[in-house]
């Protein structure tokens, strides 16, 4: 494992024992509510479900389809927001 | 393998399942839950950081699944844990991140019911504990909780039941006319029918009681909050015929004794005592029965309770003393009454905010507001004990706004009830649809206290915000008159409420209306 993906596993255990994961995922959720993201994605998921066929459909499909669409559609300031807590809690437990 | 392709999907998952639910499953189920996905617990986050990585690559990302019938855990993205099913015929993994069981025979995520019900009490759990963990690093335990969690709503049985039995639905359009009723005049009552039209309208209100929100505690069947709830009920039926309210009627005779009887009363009299007996048979949001008026939190109080900043300078000293009283209304005074209104300039902070002109003349509502607002000097007959100067001595008293209410009210004082005359002062009020209260602030004043006399108005301050949503009217003389009610629709359709008669108006009809009572909303609201 590169440095990098060594840092990023211990960033994220450390996240996880304190509980800081659960947090940050709902202020992301609560974010992304508020921005219209989760609806303008809902709204594509039905396009995706329509297309393939609600009997044939699967999790899996919709993922694939989703998925890069749902990271560009992320508003910067929500980014911004996110990577603000991260760094004030990485400056608090600095003992990485 | 086309076997598996061809299943659909049913509300009891899938038949894969049954090789696991074998023994002791449930409780192994849940110590999955508890230990790697939802981990409440300080000991289960350390070991879910720990262990919850790819057996294969290592990897703590790229959507990690652990395997149901054996400790294995593996990245999804990767298919790593798709080997690992294949060749030790376990079919069934759960997402570490959200829970979800996935199939590997059907190759889809699959809906157990028994399942999903040990999911959602684990993920409850976890959240409660999440609520009250103490943080290591702090000295003192911190709530470090997230609050409940948001779940959808889904249906019990008995709701289901009630849903198949009346299939009737409804469709809200963006023009439909849900929630407007005319109500019967039950001799003189127009002054209660004109309050219930604008309460009605009131969107959170609204919301309130449409949501069952209201838990009663009450042994009798005299709880206003309960009639109140079945007054929506009725508004929202979809009934287009005008609605008879001698319940309600006969309850506020009941609590408020000094507006029964047949005579016309006072609409903003009743729209108080109303407000009042409200709040009190309200249970407040953590059940406590609502008897401080301070520290209440029933939905009358979260709606329409503001408060009112008193200052009184001593002129001598100048050492100031400040209270602040709560408030669900305020009262204006209007040209023409006996008291004194003070002519003010034209122009200055508040008139051009709200849009309005000087040029024809006319008093505006920022005018009253304005007057209400401005430090009035309590002459030598009124001199004050200043706790600075220990002594008596002349003061001035400014009142302003500490904490705007949700739902703001204004009454504007047309009826003249001094010992000499009574009469209906008819002097035109011209108000605003949308109306900022910044001027009007206690911490405007502090600013222009500073020095800053050029109230720099901030665009992207929207707490002040206020759009005009009901107007109540009246008509005719102290001894004979007639209430009505203009209300707002969606976002600009307005109508008259003219006790059982409802007809579409215009916006203009509302501005040029005389306006007693004015109801505004906030147009933003924040979070606490």
């Amino acid at each position: 494992m590169s440095k990098d993906s060594q840092m990023r596993a211990a960033i994220n255990q450390k996240l996880i024992e304190m509980g800081e994961r659960e947090r940050l995922k709902e202020l992301l959720r609560a974010k992304l509510v508020e921005c219209g993201w989760k609806d303008q994605l809902k709204a594509h998921c039905k396009d995706v479900i329509k297309e393939k066929g609600l009997e044939h459909v699967t999790v899996e499909d919709l993922v694939t389809d989703v998925t890069p669409k749902g990271r560009a559609l992320v508003p910067d300031s929500v980014k911004k927001e996110l990577l603000q807590r991260i760094r004030a809690f990485l400056a608090q437990h600095a003992t990485l | 393998i086309p076997d598996a392709l061809t299943t659909t999907m049913s509300p009891a998952g899938c038949p894969h399942v049954n090789s696991f639910k074998v023994d002791n499953w449930k409780q192994n189920l849940r110590v999955i839950y508890q230990c790697f996905v939802w981990s409440g617990s300080a000991e289960t986050r350390k070991r879910k950081a720990k262990s919850c990585i790819c057996h294969m690559c290592g990897a703590h990302l790229n959507r990690l699944h652990s395997c149901l019938y054996c400790v294995f855990f593996a990245c999804f993205a990767k298919k790593h844990i798709h080997e690992h099913a294949k060749s030790k015929r376990h079919n069934l993994a759960i997402d570490l991140l959200y829970g979800g069981i996935y199939c590997f025979m059907c190759q889809d995520y699959i809906y157990d019911k028994d399942m999903e019900q040990i999911a959602k009490e684990e993920q409850r759990k976890a959240w409660k504990l999440q609520g009250t963990t103490a943080l290591p690093t702090c000295s003192r335990t911190t709530r470090c909780g997230i609050g409940e969690k948001y779940s959808t709503w889904e249906p019990t049985k008995r709701e289901l039941e009630l849903l198949r039995h009346n299939p009737k639905r409804r469709r809200i359009t963006s023009n439909c006319t849900i929630g407007l009723r005319g109500l019967i005049n039950l001799g003189n009552t127009c002054f209660m029918n004109c309050i219930v039209q604008a309460l009605t309208h009131t969107p959170l209100l609204r919301d309130f009681f449409l949501s069952d929100r209201h838990k009663c505690e009450m042994q009798s069947n005299s709880c206003l909050v309960c009639e109140m709830s079945q007054l929506f009920q009725e508004f929202y039926s979809g009934h287009r015929s005008p609605h008879i309210p001698f319940r309600l009627l006969h309850l506020v005779w009941t609590h408020a004794r000094h507006l029964a009887g047949y005579e016309q009363q006072d609409a903003h009299e009743f729209l108080i005592a109303a407000l009042d007996v409200l709040h009190r048979h309200c249970k407040d949001d953590n059940g406590k029965k609502a008897n401080n008026p301070n520290h209440c939190n029933c939905i009358i109080d979260q709606i329409f309770t503001g408060g009112l900043q008193s200052d009184v300078t001593c002129q001598v000293c100048h050492g100031v003393s400040t209270t602040i009283d709560p408030f669900w209304d305020i009262s204006l005074d209007l040209p023409g009454s006996s008291t004194p209104f003070w002519p003010l300039s034209p122009g200055g902070d508040g008139s051009a905010l709200n849009g309005e002109s000087h040029t024809t003349g006319a008093t505006t509502l920022t005018d009253c507001l304005r007057r209400f607002t401005r430090p009035e000097h309590l002459g030598s007959s009124a001199k004050i004990k200043c706790s600075g100067c220990h002594s008596y001595q002349e003061s001035t008293k400014q009142l302003t706004m500490k904490k705007l209410p949700i739902v703001a009210c204004f009454h504007l004082k047309r009826f003249e009830h001094s010992a000499k005359l009574r009469r209906k002062i008819t002097t035109y009020v011209s108000f605003p649809l949308e109306l900022d209260m910044t001027p009007f602030m206690a911490s405007s004043k502090e600013s222009r206290m500073n020095g800053q006399y050029q109230q720099t108005v901030d665009p992207f301050n929207n707490d002040n915000k206020y759009s005009l949503f009901a107007v109540v009217n009246h008509q005719g003389t102290l001894e004979s008159g007639h209430y009505t009610t203009f209300i707002r629709q969606h976002k600009d359709q307005w109508f008259k409420c003219d006790d059982a008669i409802i007809t579409k108006a215009s916006i203009k009809d509302v501005l040029d209306s005389e306006g007693y009572l004015l109801f505004y909303h906030k147009q933003f609201l924040e979070y606490e």
